[in-house]
C-alpha cells in the first residue's frame, strides 16, 4: 500500500493547525461579579469539573487539530495505491479455469475438502461469467489435462466437466497446468483463474518461468486460493528397512507441517500382517524418527506405516519394501543322509547353524534331499547348500536361475561328488570346472592344515581380533581340485591349505554367489566340524551370503501418478500388474519393460500366473505434497514480475474533505456543551 | 448604651414577629428526661431486686399481690441557647423571605428572625434563654448565657437587632468555645449555613456531646443558591473573601447538585454521629412551618424532657 500527493505544497495549510490550539487555550472570562454564599460547594464543583475536563479537553483539541490536518491533506489530493485482488476476470472475454487436484487438495477443512471447495468455486465462476465469454478449463496434478480442447462459449458444459472431477494423489505441477492454459488462450490476452491451495515450497517457484511468459503476454493468473483454516499436517515422509540377515529395523520418519506439537499414534504393518503400534512425538514444524524392530522372521513384500492424522489422509500411509527377514530358511540338500542322523552329511552343519533351535540364532536350516528342490522358492530361501550331492543335474537350471536372481549356492565336496556331473549342471556359475578328488595326506595322518585366512575379507572379518589361528587347526586329507583359474573380481580364493591348494573359492554371479568348499561338511575328508571355528565360520558364511539379498523379486519405489517401468527378464508371457486391492491395473509392454501409472498409493505386484512376484512396487504420494504450508504465492510472484498488476488507486481528497467537515461539526457540538466553568 | 431609633424599630419588628409566630404555635409541656424523685406520677415498673422499697406501691401489693414500683417525672427548667452564625456567607440569598415581604432576603435575615422567635417561644415557656453570635459585626452583645426575665430577653433581641453579618465564623473554634460554655443537659439551637469545610467544624460538636447537650442544627440554605438557579455565567465570589470563580451555571448545575447532595449527607451524618438532630431549613419555607418543624415536631417526638 502506498500514498502519494498530487499537490504536496498544500500541506502548508497544516500550519493552520496552530489556530485551534490558540483558540483552545483562550479562556472566556465573564464580566459580572456575583456574591455567593455557597462558595464552598462551588469550589468543590470546580474541582470536580476540572478533573473531567482533563479528559474532555484533549479530545476537543485533537478533533480540531485532526480536522485541520485532514483539510490540508484533502487539498494536497492524496492518492492511495493498494493491492487489489484482480483485474476483474471476464473483462477480456477469455478465461481459463485451472483446478488443482493434487494430493494436498484432499485436505479436510470445515467439513469438506479443499478440492471440493475449489471445485464448487470453479463451477460457480463458470456459471457466472458474462454471456459470450470464451471459457476453457485445465485440471492438473503431476500432469495437466485440458478439459476442453479449445475455448468455448458453452460455460455450462465446462462447469459440468469440472463438477465431475475428483482429487488424485498426484504431485502438483503448476507449470504444466499453466502451459496448457496458455495454450488454450492461443497467444491472446486473457485471465487464468487458479483454484489451488498453493501449498508447498516448489509449486510456485517451479512455475515461475511460465508465469513470466503469461504476464509478459498481457494475461494474468488470478489466484482463487483455497486455504484451510489452519495449515497443518502430519505425514510419514519416509519408511525404510535396515537390512540384516538376523532381522533389522524399519526406520520411519514423520514430519509435522503445523505450528503446534503433535503426538501421533502410528501402526506399522508388515507384509505377513503383523502390526506394531508406536506413538510419535513431533515438534512444531519439525520431524521425528522412530525405529521399529522387525521380528527375527518376517515375510518379504511391501509393508505399510499408517499414522492417525485427520488433516490430509492421503499421506498418512507410507509403503516400504521389506525383504525376507531371517536367514532361517536355508535350504540344505543332504546328499548322504546316512542311516542315522548322526551319520548324516549335514549333521554338524545343521547343528552349527541352529545348535539350540531357531530362536537363539535366527537360522532355520531346512534339510531336504535333492528331490525336494523341485519346490525351491527364491523368495523364501536365500542360501542353498549342496552337501555331497551326487547328481545335481536335475536341479542345475533351477539353482542357476536362483543364483542369477541373487541367491547364494554353497557346494561342499564329498565322495558322491563327481566333476563331470557338476560341471554339466553348473557350468555357467562355478568358479572353475571341477577336476577330481585328490588325497592330500594319508587317512591315518593328521592332514594338511588350512592357511590363515585374510581377515580383510568380509567373511573372515569377525576373526580378526581372535579366532583366526583356529583355522590352522583345520586339517584335511582329501579335497576336490579345480581346473586352474585366474583370480578376478568375480572369482576369488577365500582360503587355501598350506601348500596353496584352494579350500574355499567364491564366484560372484550378478548379485548372487557360488561358494565351493573343496572338502566335506562332515568328518569324511576333514576335521573341520570338530574345530572351534566351525560354528562361527559356518554362521558367518551364511550371514554374508544371505545378508544383502532380497530374494528374486525386484523392488521398486514409485510416486502416485508417475510412470513406473519394471524391467522384465526374457519372458514369453506378459505379466499382470496387481494393485493394492489385488485387482489388475492397466499396463503395457514397452520393449523389455512393463509400464503402468499407479493412481493410488499402495503395494503393487508384477506377477506371472503360478510364479512368485517378479517385482514389488511400493507406491506413495510425493512427500512434497504433505507440506501444506504456504510459501511463495502466485500473487507475490506476479507482483514481482509486474508490480502494477494487482494494484488499484483511490483518490482520497473528497473523503478527507468530508471527514474534516464532520470533525469540525463534532468539535462545534462539543463546544456547545462545554461552557466556561 | 444609647438606642438608635432604627435599631429600636428592628427590635420591635423582631419582637412582634417572634410574638406573632409564637402565639400561632401550639404550646405543649416539656418534661425532664430524669426519672426519680418527682412530683408527678409517670408509670409503674415491675419490682427488680435492689430497687428502693420506698417507691413500692403497697396498695397494688395488697390488692393484687404484685410487687410494682411507682415512677415519677420531674418538672425542671431547661437552659436553652440559640447560636446564630452571622458570617459573611450568611449575607447572601436570592428570593427567600420566609413568608414576610419586609424580611431581608438574605440567609442572615431569616436566621435572625428564626433566632428571635425561638428565644421568645422558649422564654414564654419559662425556660432560661441565652444567645451566642458567631462572627458578624455591630452586635450589642455576642454572648448572653441562659437566664430568665424580660430584661434578659430584651438584651437578646437587642443583640439580634444590632448584629450585621460579616467576617468568617471559624465554626470549628467558635463552636468549641460555645460548647465549653453551655450547661450540662441543656438545649442548643445552632442556626448556620455551615459553609466551612465540615471536616473542620463537625468535630467541634463533640464539645456539646460531652455535656449531653441536646443540639439541633438548623441548616439554613437558600434554594436559589443550592440549585445554582442563575442564568448567565458570572464571576462568583464569597463575601468572606477568597478568589473569584468564573462559572457557567448551566454547565455546572448537574455537578453542583451532586456536590450539594454529598455535602448534606456529610453534615447530616456528622451531626447525628454526635447525637444531634439535623433540621434543614430553606429560606423560601414560611417561618411558621420551619419553626413548627424545628420545635414542635421535636416535642411531639418526646425528644425534649
Amino acid at each position: 500500500m502506498g500514498l502519494s500527493l498530487l499537490s504536496p505544497l498544500a500541506l502548508g495549510i497544516a500550519a493552520l493547525v496552530a489556530l485551534p490550539i490558540l483558540a483552545h487555550m483562550a479562556r472566556q472570562t465573564p464580566r459580572e461579579r456575583r456574591a455567593f454564599g455557597a462558595m464552598l460547594l462551588l469550589e468543590r464543583v470546580v474541582k470536580r469539573l476540572r478533573r473531567r475536563r482533563r479528559i474532555k479537553d484533549p479530545w476537543l483539541l485533537a478533533l480540531r487539530v485532526l480536522a485541520l490536518l485532514l483539510l490540508a491533506l484533502a487539498v494536497a489530493a492524496p492518492v492511495l495505491s493498494y493491492r487489489d485482488q484482480t483485474p476483474e476476470f471476464g473483462g477480456s472475454g477469455r478465461v481459463v479455469l485451472v483446478i488443482d487436484r493434487s494430493a494436498s487438495m484432499s485436505m479436510a477443512d470445515r467439513g469438506s475438502t479443499l478440492f471440493a471447495r475449489a471445485r464448487a468455486d470453479a463451477v460457480a465462476v463458470a456459471n457466472s461469467l458474462p454471456e459470450g465469454t470464451l471459457l476453457g478449463a485445465v485440471v492438473f496434478d503431476g500432469e495437466a489435462i485440458r478439459l476442453t480442447p479449445a475455448l468455448t462459449p458453452d460455460a455450462s458444459s465446462v462447469a459440468t466437466r469440472i463438477g465431475d472431477l475428483s482429487v488424485s494423489g498426484g504431485t502438483s505441477n503448476l507449470r504444466a497446468a499453466l502451459v496448457e492454459a496458455r495454450g488454450l488462450l492461443g497467444g491472446e490476452p486473457g485471465e487464468i483463474l487458479l483454484f489451488s491451495d498453493e501449498a508447498g515450497p516448489r509449486i510456485v517457484t517451479d512455475a515461475h518461468s511460465e508465469l513470466e511468459r503469461i504476464v509478459q503476454g498481457g494475461s494474468a493468473v488470478i489466484p482463487r486460493t483455497v486455504a484451510p483454516e489452519m495449515r497443518r499436517n502430519v505425514a510419514v515422509v519416509s519408511a525404510a528397512y535396515g537390512s540384516g540377515i538376523e532381522g533389522g529395523t524399519v526406520v520411519i520418519r514423520l514430519a509435522n507441517f503445523g505450528p503446534e506439537p503433535r503426538e501421533v499414534p502410528c501402526e506399522v504393518t508388515l507384509p505377513d500382517g503383523a502390526r506394531v503400534p508406536v506413538f510419535v512425538d513431533l515438534p512444531p514444524e519439525g520431524e521425528a524418527e522412530e525405529r521399529i524392530t522387525v521380528p527375527p522372521e518376517a515375510l518379504g513384500g511391501v509393508g505399510r506405516v499408517h499414522c492417525e492424522d485427520p488433516d490430509l489422509p492421503l499421506d498418512d500411509d507410507r509403503y516400504f519394501h521389506l525383504p525376507r527377514v531371517g536367514a532361517s530358511r536355508i535350504l540344505v540338500v543332504d546328499g548322504d543322509p546316512g542311516d542315522t542322523p548322526l551319520r548324516s552329511e549335514v549333521y554338524f552343519f545343521e547343528r552349527a547353524l541352529a545348535p539350540w533351535g531357531t530362536a537363539q540364532t535366527g537360522f532355520r536350516p531346512d534339510v531336504t534331499t535333492p528331490g525336494g528342490l523341485s519346490t525351491l522358492d527364491t523368495e523364501t530361501y536365500r542360501v542353498v547348500v549342496l552337501a555331497n550331492v551326487g547328481d545335481p543335474r536335475p536341479i542345475g537350471p533351477r539353482l542357476t536361475e536362483f543364483v542369477r536372481k541373487g541367491g547364494s549356492l554353497v557346494i561342499a565336496a564329498g565322495d558322491n561328488v563327481t566333476a563331470e556331473r557338476y560341471n554339466a549342471a553348473f557350468a555357467s556359475i562355478l568358479p572353475s570346472a571341477l577336476r577330481r578328488s585328490q588325497a592330500l595326506a594319508d587317512v591315518a595322518e593328521e592332514g594338511v592344515p588350512l592357511a590363515l585366512p585374510d581377515t580383510r575379507h568380509e567373511m573372515f572379518a569377525p576373526f580378526a581380533r581372535s579366532g583366526r589361528a583356529g583355522f590352522s587347526r583345520v586339517r584335511s586329507h582329501r579335497v576336490m581340485t579345480l581346473e586352474p583359474y585366474a583370480e578376478s573380481d568375480d572369482v576369488r580364493t577365500l582360503i587355501r591349505y598350506e601348500g596353496g591348494v584352494p579350500a574355499l573359492v567364491e564366484r560372484t554371479v550378478g548379485t548372487g554367489h557360488v561358494v565351493f568348499w573343496t572338502s566335506t561338511l562332515d568328518l569324511g575328508w576333514t576335521n573341520l566340524p570338530l574345530q572351534a571355528v566351525f560354528m562361527p565360520f559356518v554362521q558367518r558364511m551364511v550371514t554374508v551370503l544371505g545378508g544383502d539379498t532380497s530374494g528374486g523379486s525386484a523392488r521398486i519405489d514409485a510416486i502416485v501418478g508417475e510412470t513406473v517401468a519394471v524391467p522384465l527378464p526374457d519372458l514369453a508371457a506378459e505379466p499382470d500388474i496387481l494393485g493394492p486391492g489385488g485387482d489388475p491395473v492397466r499396463s503395457r509392454l514397452d520393449g523389455s519393460r512393463v509400464v503402468f501409472e499407479p493412481e493410488t498409493a499402495g503395494a503393487y505386484q508384477v506377477v506371472l500366473p503360478g510364479a512368485p512376484p517378479l517385482a514389488w512396487v511400493a507406491v506413495n504420494t510425493d512427500p512434497i505434497e504433505s507440506d501444506v504450508r504456504a510459501y511463495h504465492t502466485v500473487e507475490e510472484a506476479e507482483t514481482e514480475l509486474d508490480p502494477e498488476l494487482f494494484r488499484a488507486e483511490l483518490e482520497l481528497g473528497s473523503g478527507l474533505l468530508g471527514g474534516s467537515a464532520v470533525l469540525i461539526l463534532l468539535q462545534s457540538l462539543l463546544m456547545l456543551r462545554r461552557r466556561p466553568t | 448604651m444609647g438606642w438608635d431609633p432604627a435599631v429600636l424599630a428592628r427590635i420591635r419588628h423582631l419582637h412582634l414577629r417572634a410574638r406573632v409566630l409564637t402565639e400561632s404555635l401550639m404550646m405543649g409541656e416539656h418534661r425532664s428526661r430524669r426519672v426519680g424523685q418527682a412530683v408527678e406520677f409517670a408509670d409503674y415498673q415491675e419490682y427488680q431486686p435492689g430497687a428502693d422499697l420506698r417507691h413500692l406501691d403497697w396498695k397494688v401489693l395488697a390488692r393484687s399481690d404484685r410487687l410494682v414500683i411507682k415512677r415519677f417525672v420531674t418538672e425542671t427548667q431547661l437552659p436553652c441557647t440559640v447560636v446564630v452564625d452571622l458570617s459573611g456567607d450568611m449575607d447572601t440569598g436570592t428570593t427567600g423571605r420566609g413568608g414576610y415581604p419586609d424580611l431581608d432576603t438574605s440567609k442572615a435575615g431569616y436566621a435572625l428572625t428564626l433566632a428571635a422567635t425561638l428565644l421568645f417561644f422558649l422564654h414564654r415557656h419559662g425556660e432560661p434563654v441565652g444567645l451566642e453570635l458567631l462572627a458578624g459585626q455591630g452586635a450589642a452583645y455576642t454572648s448572653l448565657p441562659p437566664r430568665t426575665g424580660k430584661n434578659h430577653l430584651q438584651q437578646c433581641f437587642a443583640a439580634l437587632a444590632t448584629a450585621r453579618p460579616g467576617g468568617r465564623a471559624n465554626l470549628g473554634q467558635t463552636l468549641l468555645a460555645v460548647g465549653g460554655r453551655t450547661r450540662r443537659r441543656s438545649w442548643v439551637g445552632l442556626i448556620t449555613d455551615g459553609m466551612e469545610e465540615p471536616s473542620e467544624w463537625l468535630p467541634a460538636m463533640s464539645a456539646f456531646a460531652r455535656r449531653k447537650t441536646d443540639v439541633r442544627l438548623f441548616h439554613l440554605f437558600d434554594r436559589g443558591e443550592w440549585t445554582l438557579d442563575f442564568k448567565d455565567a458570572a464571576l462568583f465570589y464569597s463575601p468572606e473573601g477568597g478568589e473569584d470563580l468564573a462559572v457557567d451555571p448551566g454547565g455546572a448545575r448537574e455537578a453542583f447538585a451532586e456536590v450539594v447532595d454529598d455535602y448534606v449527607s456529610e453534615v447530616r451524618s456528622g451531626i447525628v454521629r454526635f447525637g444531634g438532630r439535623y433540621v434543614p431549613v430553606g429560606t423560601d419555607v414560611p417561618l411558621e412551618d420551619a419553626i413548627r418543624r424545628a420545635i414542635l415536631d421535636g416535642v411531639a417526638e418526646g425528644t425534649w424532657a
